[in-house]
Formats: C-alpha cells, structure tokens, sequence
C-alpha cells in the first residue's frame, strides 16, 4: 500500500508539473507571437540596413578615386599658374631691361641736347626750337615710376607663386582624407560579410577590398596658416638645440 | 662661397616655390629630387652640391631617413640641411634635431624665412 502512495504522490507532482509547464506556456505563447511579429518587422529592416551598407561601400572607392582626381587637378591647374606667372615674370624682366636701354638713350639725347643749346646761347630762335626738340626734363621721373609699377608687379607675381603653396598643403589633407575613407571601406567590406556570408555573397563578389596604396605619406595636421608663431616656436627649440640643452630643457618649451 | 642647392620635395609645385625663392635671393645653382633616394643618388654623383633643401613627407625616402643618410656618410655629413615641412608639432621637431637637421623652416613659408635660414646655416658653418 505504502509503494501504491509513493507512486500516486510522484504520478500528482509530475501532473502538477504538467500543469504548471501548460500554464507557462499560456503566459509565453502571446510573448512568442510578439516576437515573431517583432522579427517579420525587424527583419526587413535589417535587409534595408545591409543593403545600405553594401551600397554606401560600393560607392566608397568613387569617392576616394574623385579626391585623388582633384589632387591630380589641382596640382596640374598649379603647375600652369606658375608656368604663366614664370612666363609674366619674364616678359616683365625683358620689359625692364627695354625700358632701362630706351631711357638710357633717351638720357643721352637730353645731354646732346643740352650740349646743341650751349652752342646756340647767342641765338634765341635756334635755342627755342632746340628747346622744344629737346626730351621732356622729367624723363627720369617717368623712367623711375614706370620702373617702379613693374617692379611692383613681378613682387606681386612672386606672391601669387608663394600663396601656390597651399596646393601641396591640401594636397596632404586630401590624401589624409583618402586614406581614413579607405580604412573605412575596408571595415565596412569586413564587417558585411561577418554579418552574413551567405545572404550578401552577391554583393560581397561587387564589394572588392580597396587596396590602401603604400607609399603615400601625408601630414594629417598640414595646414595653411600664415603665421609667424609658429615658426617662431620652432626657432626656440633649434636654438635652444645649438646650445646644447637636454631634451629635458626643450620639451619644458612647449608646456 | 657660390652655392648649389639640392631642393627635395616630392611635390613638384613645392620645388618650383623654392626655386623661385632661392632664384629671388640671388642663387642660381639648383638640383632637383623627388625623393629621398633620389636625392641621395644626385649627391652621390654630383660633389658639388652643398646646400640641402628638403621636404619631410616624400615617398619612398622621408626627409628625415635622407637626413641620417647624409650624415651617416663621411663624405656628405656636413653639408648644411634646411627641413622645410607642414609637420609642426614638437615631437617632429626634436626628431628632426636628433637627426641634425641644421634648421628647420615651416610651410607655408615666407622668403624672408628662408632667407634667415640659410643665412644663419651658413654664418653657423663659417664660424
């Protein structure tokens, strides 16, 4: 009898069991239907995402192939500003070296003239005619302000040539700029195709790693800046440097 | 004392900036390189150059590994070297002087600057 109540007691735990499991699964069943209902949304937005991120690294290396276009732009428009700026600076130098031989002889002629009137002191009539043959006496303040005006144009040129420098200095911030959205490529390609190989394998085959040229250096803090300051700053730590401080000494400058 | 530059910089707008510049000081004399190794080969064949003017960021050999291969030779270990670069902070600027850069100019740079410069290079030398 004794066994006949074990076995009774244990068949009404393991019913309860039973019973508590249905009610359990009473209570999860709506949260699993919400959940499902959670993934059928989810899920194409999820697709949505993925396709993003394949398309936005597919257009990535176009990106970065249109920076290295404008470098490449660049540095040609560049290099023919200061082919004209040279071919300027040239035609200013012969333009000088003309004016300076034609006022030179133009200052011989003054003192022929001058030597023609010493002959002719006793006549009046030939003197006033030798007088107004005579070049202008402020022939040499032309000269010097003609003079003048090219020579401001060649400093002028000569600034245009100095202010080309930024050429190089964006040129580095572009290759900077370059190489992050390369970086980026490459982690967003790795980061596909961890997500799901199989689903994206499509894309993946479209979605080539972009090949970070080597080689290419670049001063990611280049800056067009005309400020003495800065140089200034460098001239302390060289001439701290000749006296031989320690490097103690030097980095204490900059603190 | 005539002097002939050698004016390293791999942009090709930059070497022209500093010829110009040096052409505007009255020198005359000028080699060019892209590179360090570039560089490095044009004094090699050439002893009469004995003025460096470099850029730090180049290709294949930086301004600072062309540094210590000048000095590193007997031959050229004392020929003057003006760094001119964008690269401002200060730990360039000690790695620079470790490498013994005789000075060191910022871009973008005024002619007035460079003038200074190798004015001071050679003042230093000649004393």
């Amino acid at each position: 009898m004794g066994n006949i109540n074990n076995n009774m007691a244990t068949v009404f735990e393991k019913l309860t069991d039973l019973k508590n499991v249905f009610k359990f699964g009473e209570k999860i069943v709506p949260i699993i239907q919400s959940l499902i209902e959670f993934m059928k949304e989810i899920v194409p937005l999820l697709e949505n995402i993925n396709f993003s991120i394949s398309d936005s690294t597919k257009k990535i290396p176009q990106a970065s192939n249109q920076i290295q276009n404008v470098t490449s732009a660049t540095e040609l428009a560049t290099t023919e500003i200061l082919d004209l700026v040279d071919e300027i600076t040239n035609i200013l130098i012969d333009t000088e070296n003309s004016i300076t031989t034609y006022f030179q002889d133009i200052n011989e002629r003054v003192e022929s003239y001058e030597k023609l009137k010493n002959m002719f002191v006793e006549n009046p009539e030939v003197l006033a005619m030798v007088e107004k043959l005579s070049p202008s006496k402020t022939i040499q303040l032309k000269e010097t302000r003609l003079l003048d005006k090219i020579s401001k144009i060649k400093s002028d040129s000569y600034q245009i040539t100095l202010s080309l420098q930024v050429q190089d200095i964006t040129a580095q911030q572009l290759a900077s700029v370059n190489h992050l959205i390369e970086s980026v490529h490459n982690r967003l390609t790795s980061l596909i195709q961890d997500i799901d190989q199989a689903e994206l394998n499509r894309d993946i085959k479209e979605i080539s790693t972009m090949e970070i040229p080597e080689g290419v250096v670049f001063d990611p803090n280049a800056s067009y800046v005309n400020n003495s300051d800065r140089q200034k700053e460098i001239d302390v730590l060289i001439n701290t440097q000749s006296n031989k401080t320690t490097q103690e000494e030097i980095d204490t400058l900059f603190k | 004392m005539s002097l002939k530059f050698l004016v390293v910089d791999d942009s090709l707008t930059m070497r022209r900036i500093v010829v110009n510049s040096l052409k505007n000081l009255g020198y005359n004399d000028f080699v060019e390189a892209a590179d360090g190794q570039e560089a490095l080969a044009k004094l090699g064949a050439d002893n009469t150059i004995n003025f460096v003017i470099t850029d730090w960021n180049m290709p294949v050999m930086s301004g600072l590994e062309l540094t210590k291969g000048i000095r590193n030779n007997a031959e050229s270990a004392n020929i003057p070297i003006l760094m001119v670069t964008t690269r401002g902070v200060k730990e360039d600027i000690i790695e620079a002087l470790q490498a013994r850069v005789s000075n060191y100019v910022i871009k973008p740079f005024t002619p007035q600057v460079l003038k200074e410069k190798i004015e001071q290079i050679l003042a230093a030398q000649s004393t």
